[in-house]
C-alpha cells in the first residue's frame, strides 16, 4: 500500500513538472509570439492590420478633418508608405554628435562590440552542441557511453553559463559605449528598431531563464520523462537563441543595405521591411555555422588546455575525447561555412556591385586574403590533428605512410588559394615583372582557380576524416573490395573534375564560370555526403584492430586544436571588420553618413593589431572563465574510458 | 632558367606539374637510396625540399621573377607543409628531431662543435639581421595598389548619367539590332583565325569586310580608334607593352591578362576608359595612373567601341552578373 502511495506521489510529481515546465515554456516564449504579430502589423499594431499610423491617416483621411499624411518610397522594397517619425540626422564633427576621449571612438566601439560578439557566438552555439550531444546520450544504447554523453553535455553547458553572464555584461558596456560615443547614431538606429529592441530585451530575458533552468534542472531531470522535458528544455533555449541572434542580425544587416526607410531614412511603417533586409537572411546562416564552428572550437581548446595540464591518465583520457568531439562538431559547420559566405557575397554583389568590388576586388581585397590563410590554416590544422589522432589507433599506422602525398594537394590548393589578385610589391619588382599581373601566379589570383584551390582542400579533409574513421578498423563486407575501388575513384574523378573545372573557368564568360562552382561545389559535397556514409556502411560489423587509445596521443594534436581555436577567433575578427568596414564612411549606408573624424579605411597594419588584441583579450577572459569553471564542486567522477573499446568515431556530426 | 619555356596558356598548372615531378623524383631517389641503406635523414629532406622550392624553383625557375612578398608567403606555407609531412606521425617526428636533439646534446666532437658553432653564429646571424633592418633604405617604398576600386553608382559622361549597374554597349548587337551579349560573346576573335584575320570563316566575323555590319562593323571601328589613341601605351596586342609604355610607372594594363578586363563588367571599363587616372576614387590610391581622361577626347559612342573591340580582340567576354 505504501509502496502504491509513493509510486503515485512519485507519478503526481512527474505530471506536475511537466506541467509545470510546459506552463513556464510557453510564458517564456509569449513575448516572441507576441512580438510575432507585432512585427508583422509594424509594430505595435493589431496582428493583420496596417498600422496604428496608417489606420489613424485613414481614419482622418475618411472624416477629412487631418491633414495629409506624407508618403514615401521604401529604397530598397520600392514601396510606397507614410512617412513616420524624423529622418536620418545629418551629423557633423563636434562633441554634440561624437562626444569622445582623448582616443578613437571607434577603435572602443569596435573593441565593445567585438568582445561582445565573442562571447554572444559562443553562448549561442554551445547550447546547441549541448542538445546534439545529450540527445546522443540518450538515444545511446551503451550504459557507459550515455553517462559520458551526458557528463560531456554538462561540462559544455557549465562552460558557457560564466560566459553567458559576461556576455549580458558586455553587452551592457556596448550599449553604454554607443549611447555615450555614438548618441546620434545610436537614436537613430533604435529610433527605426524600438519595437525590436524591446522584443530583443525580452527574449534575453526568456533566454536567460531556460538557460537556468536546463542548467540547474540538470540533476533534478535525469531519468525518464524529465529527461525528455530537459532535452526539450535545450530545445526552446536554443529557438530563443536563435531568435535573439536574427534580430540582433538585422540591425546590422540594416546598416548595410538599409530597407524600410525613404532616401532621407525615415522610417515607412512596414517594421518587417526594416528586419528582411537585403542581406539579413544571408548573414543569419553565414552567422549560425560561424558560430557553431567558433563555438566547436573554443569547446576543444578549452579541452586542450584540460588535456595539457591533466595529471592523470584518466583525466587525459576523457579530455582527449571531449577535443575530439568538440573539434569534430566545430569542423562539421567550417564545411559549409564557405559555401555560406559564398551565398553572402553574391547576395552582396546583387545588392551592390561597388560594395562587392570594394570587399573582393578593391580596398579590402587583401583582406581576404588574410582571410584565405586563415581558412586554409583552419584546414590544415584540422588535416594535422586527424594524422595525429591516428597514431592512437592500432591499424591507423596504415594511413601514415601516405600522409606526404595528402600534404602536396593541401600545400598546392592553399598555394592557389591565397595567391593575392593584387600584389605587394616594390615600384622595381612592378617594373621587373612588366605590369601588374605575374602571367604565371596571376591566374591564381582570379576565382575561378581559387575555388578549385579551396575544394581541393575540403576534399582532401575529407579523405583524412574517412581514413581517420578507418584507422582502427577493417571493412568486412562481401563487397568490400568493390567499394574501396569504387571510393578511390569517386575521390580521382571528383578532383579531377575540381582542376578541371577551375582551368576551364578561364576560357568561358564570368557569368557560366560563376556557375561553374555549382559542379565544383558539388563534386565536394558528395564525397561528404556519399563516401562518409558509404564508408560506415562498409564498416559496420568490421574487424577491430584494436581499441582507441584516448588521452594517448602526442601533444603536438592539443596545440593544434589551440591553433585552430585562435584562427577561428582570428578570422571571426577580421570578417567582422570586412563586414563593418565596407560601409566605408557611412553609418547607415547610403542613408546617414558618418562624419566623425574616424569615418576613414584604417591601414592593414593597424586593422590587423587591433583585431589580434581582441583575440588576445578574449583568450585572457575565457581563460578565467575556463578557471571559474574548474573551481565549481566537482561532479561523480566518470568510469575511465582510457583503453576502453569506445565505439569508432562516426560522421563529424553524429555524436 | 628562361631557356626552359613556360608555355603560354598552361603555365599555372604547368608550374605545379613541374613541382609535383620534381618532389616525386626526389621522392623515388630518396627512397631508392634509403633501400641501399643511404637515404637522406629527415630533417635535411625537409630542408633540401623546403630549399629547393623557394630558393631555386620559384626564384630562378619562374619567370618574370616572382615578388618578394609573394615568395614569402610561398615559403611559409612550404614550411608550414614540411612541418606537418614530418611530424605526421610520432614516428617520423622522432626522426626529424632526432639531428636536433644530438646537437643540443653534443655527446660526439662533430655535435660539439656545431652547438658551439650555432652559438656564436646564431647571435651573429640575429645581429645582422637587425642591423640590415636599421640601415637607412633608399628603394622606392613598397605599393599596395588598389588595381580595381570600387567603382561609383552612376557617372556622368558628356552630360548624361550612366547607372553602372545596368548600363549596357549601345552597339554590342545582333543582326536585329537589339543589344545581345551571347551574340558577340559567339563573334569574339578565336587564336585559331590568326592574327592577320586569313582564316574567317564566317563572313560576319570579317572585320576587314568594308561592307560588314552591326557588331563587327563597330569593332573595326574601335579598333581604328584604339589604333588612332591607345596603342602607344597598351601596346598593338592589348598586352600592355606599347611603344611608351615602359616610360610609365605603373606600366599600362594588360587587356591580355585574365585579371583586367575580363574580370570586368563593361560599364566598369566605360568609366574607366572615360575618367582616366586622375578620376580614380579614393580607394584608388596612390592613384599611380597616367591614363587620360578619354570623355575629353572621345565621343560616348567612341569609348563604348574601343571597349568592345578590346573585348573582341582579347577573346575575353565582359563580365555579367546573371
Amino acid at each position: 500500500m505504501g509502496r502504491l502511495f509513493n509510486q503515485m506521489t512519485r507519478g503526481k510529481k512527474k505530471l506536475f513538472a511537466v506541467s509545470a515546465l510546459m506552463v513556464m515554456s510557453g510564458l517564456l516564449l509569449l513575448p516572441i509570439f507576441l512580438s510575432v504579430s507585432a512585427v508583422a502589423s509594424g509594430g505595435g499594431a493589431p496582428a493583420g492590420g496596417p498600422p496604428a499610423d496608417v489606420v489613424a491617416a485613414q481614419k482622418a483621411g475618411e472624416e477629412g478633418e487631418a491633414e495629409k499624411v506624407e508618403m514615401g518610397r521604401d529604397i530598397y522594397y520600392k514601396t510606397e508608405g507614410p512617412v513616420i517619425g524624423e529622418g536620418a540626422p545629418v551629423t557633423a564633427d563636434n562633441e554634440t554628435f561624437y562626444p569622445r576621449y582623448n582616443f578613437e571612438s571607434r577603435v572602443l566601439l569596435w573593441v565593445a562590440n567585438q568582445q561582445h560578439l565573442y562571447y554572444g557566438s559562443f553562448v549561442l552555439a554551445v547550447p546547441i552542441f549541448c542538445m546534439c550531444i545529450e540527445f546522443a546520450g540518450m538515444v545511446s544504447k551503451d550504459k557507459a557511453m550515455a553517462k559520458k554523453y551526458d557528463q560531456l553535455a554538462y561540462d559544455f553547458i557549465k562552460i558557457s553559463l560564466t560566459a553567458y553572464s559576461l556576455t549580458a555584461i558586455l553587452g551592457g558596456i556596448l550599449i553604454f559605449t554607443f549611447l555615450t560615443l555614438y548618441p546620434a547614431f545610436f537614436g537613430y538606429l533604435s529610433s527605426i528598431f524600438r519595437p525590436v529592441m524591446h522584443i530583443y530585451a525580452l527574449t534575453f530575458v526568456a533566454e536567460s531563464a531556460t538557460l537556468y533552468i536546463y542548467y540547474y534542472g540538470w540533476d533534478k531531470m535525469r531519468e525518464g520523462v524529465l529527461k525528455w522535458v530537459h532535452l526539450s528544455m535545450s530545445v526552446i533555449l536554443n529557438v530563443i537563441g536563435t531568435v535573439l541572434m536574427f534580430l540582433a542580425n538585422s540591425w546590422i544587416a540594416f546598416m548595410m543595405s538599409p530597407a524600410g526607410v525613404d532616401e532621407q531614412g525615415r522610417y515607412l511603417g512596414n517594421i518587417w521591411h526594416v528586419i528582411h533586409t537585403a542581406l539579413w537572411n544571408p548573414l543569419n546562416v553565414h552567422r549560425i555555422l560561424g558560430n557553431m564552428a567558433f563555438g566547436g572550437g573554443v569547446v576543444a581548446a578549452y579541452a586542450a588546455y584540460r588535456f595539457l595540464s591533466s595529471k592523470t591518465d584518466e583525466e587525459r583520457a576523457h579530455y582527449d575525447w571531449m577535443g575530439y568531439i568538440a573539434m569534430s562538431l566545430g569542423v562539421a559547420f567550417l564545411i559549409p561555412l564557405p559555401f555560406a559566405g559564398y551565398w553572402l557575397m553574391r547576395e552582396v554583389y546583387a545588392y551592390r556591385q561597388q560594395m562587392g568590388i570594394t570587399l573582393m576586388g578593391g580596398l579590402l581585397a587583401w583582406l581576404f586574403i588574410i582571410q584565405a590563410t586563415m581558412i586554409g590554416i583552419l584546414f590544415l590544422t584540422t588535416n594535422y590533428y586527424l594524422w595525429q589522432a591516428l597514431g592512437r589507433m592500432t591499424g591507423g599506422e596504415r594511413f601514415q605512410k601516405y600522409i606526404k602525398y595528402l600534404v602536396f594537394i593541401l600545400v598546392v590548393g592553399l598555394l592557389v588559394f591565397i595567391t593575392p589578385h593584387t600584389i605587394v610589391m616594390s615600384p622595381a619588382e612592378l617594373k621587373a615583372m612588366g605590369g601588374q599581373q605575374h602571367p604565371v601566379l596571376g591566374n591564381y589570383g582570379v576565382m575561378s582557380a581559387k575555388n578549385g584551390g579551396i575544394n581541393a582542400i575540403i576534399m582532401t579533409t575529407i579523405l583524412s576524416f574517412i581514413w581517420y574513421q578507418r584507422g582502427n578498423r577493417v571493412p568486412t563486407v562481401s563487397w568490400a573490395k568493390f567499394g574501396n575501388i569504387f571510393m578511390g575513384c569517386f575521390f580521382v574523378i571528383a578532383q579531377l573534375n575540381n582542376v578541371w573545372l577551375a582551368c576551364y573557368g578561364y576560357f568561358i564568360p564570368a557569368n557560366v564560370r560563376i556557375g561553374l562552382s555549382v559542379p565544383q561545389v558539388a563534386g565536394t559535397l558528395s564525397c561528404l555526403l556519399l563516401m562518409t556514409p558509404l564508408n560506415l556502411a562498409m564498416l559496420k560489423n568490421g574487424r577491430q584492430l584494436g581499441p582507441i587509445r584516448w588521452g594517448q596521443i602526442p601533444p603536438r594534436s592539443q596545440y593544434a586544436i589551440i591553433m585552430l581555436a585562435t584562427a577561428f577567433t582570428w578570422m571571426m575578427g577580421l570578417m567582422g571588420y570586412i563586414r563593418s568596414s565596407v560601409r566605408l564612411f557611412w553609418h547607415v549606408n547610403e542613408v546617414m553618413r558618418d562624419n566623425s573624424p574616424w569615418a576613414y579605411t584604417h591601414t592593414i597594419g593597424f586593422a590587423a593589431n587591433v583585431i589580434s588584441f581582441n583575440v588576445l583579450f578574449f583568450w585572457i577572459s575565457i581563460m578565467f572563465v575556463f578557471w571559474l569553471g574548474t573551481l565549481g564542486a566537482k561532479k561523480v567522477p566518470v568510469p575511465s574510458p582510457a583503453g576502453q573499446p569506445v565505439p569508432s568515431p562516426q560522421s563529424a556530426t553524429g555524436h | 632558367m628562361t631557356w626552359l619555356k613556360l608555355v603560354e596558356g598552361y603555365m599555372p598548372m604547368q608550374m605545379i606539374t613541374e613541382l609535383a615531378i620534381c618532389i616525386l623524383v626526389f621522392s623515388i631517389i630518396n627512397y631508392s637510396l634509403k633501400r641501399a641503406g643511404m637515404g637522406l635523414p629527415k630533417f635535411w629532406a625537409g630542408i633540401f625540399v623546403w630549399c629547393f622550392v623557394n630558393l631555386f624553383y620559384l626564384k630562378y625557375r619562374i619567370y618574370p621573377p616572382i615578388p618578394f612578398s609573394v615568395r614569402a608567403i610561398y615559403g611559409t606555407v612550404a614550411a608550414c607543409g614540411i612541418f606537418m609531412w614530418v611530424s605526421g606521425s610520432q614516428q617520423e617526428w622522432e626522426e626529424f628531431k632526432r639531428p636536433i636533439i644530438n646537437v643540443l646534446d653534443a655527446k660526439t666532437g662533430l655535435t660539439k662543435f656545431v652547438r658551439t658553432a650555432l652559438l656564436i653564429l646564431l647571435p651573429i646571424g640575429l645581429w645582422g639581421f637587425a642591423y640590415n633592418s636599421f640601415l637607412p633604405s633608399f628603394d622606392e617604398p613598397i605599393e599596395l595598389r588598389t588595381v580595381h576600386p570600387a567603382p561609383p553608382a552612376t557617372t556622368k559622361v558628356h552630360g548624361k548619367t550612366y547607372v553602372l549597374q545596368t548600363a549596357a554597349n549601345p552597339f554590342r548587337i545582333n543582326p536585329e539590332g537589339k543589344y545581345d551579349q551571347a551574340y558577340s560573346n559567339a563573334h569574339i576573335v578565336s587564336q585559331d583565325m590568326g592574327r592577320l584575320m586569313k582564316d574567317v570563316k564566317n563572313p560576319e566575323d570579317n572585320p576587314w569586310d568594308p561592307n560588314a555590319k552591326g557588331y563587327i562593323k563597330h569593332v573595326r571601328e574601335g579598333g581604328e580608334i584604339f589604333f588612332q589613341n591607345c596603342h602607344f601605351c597598351h601596346g598593338d596586342n592589348l598586352n600592355g607593352r606599347g611603344l611608351w609604355a615602359f616610360a610609365f610607372n605603373p606600366i599600362p594594363a594588360n587587356f591580355t591578362d585574365a585579371g583586367t578586363i575580363a574580370q570586368l563588367q563593361e560599364t566598369f571599363v566605360f568609366w574607366r576608359v572615360a575618367k582616366g587616372g586622375i578620376g580614380l576614387p579614393g580607394e584608388g590610391f596612390p592613384w599611380a595612373s597616367v591614363m587620360p581622361p578619354w570623355e575629353q577626347h572621345l565621343t560616348v559612342d567612341e569609348i563604348w567601341k574601343v571597349i568592345m573591340f578590346e573585348y573582341w580582340h582579347t577573346g575575353y567576354y565582359p563580365r555579367t552578373w546573371e
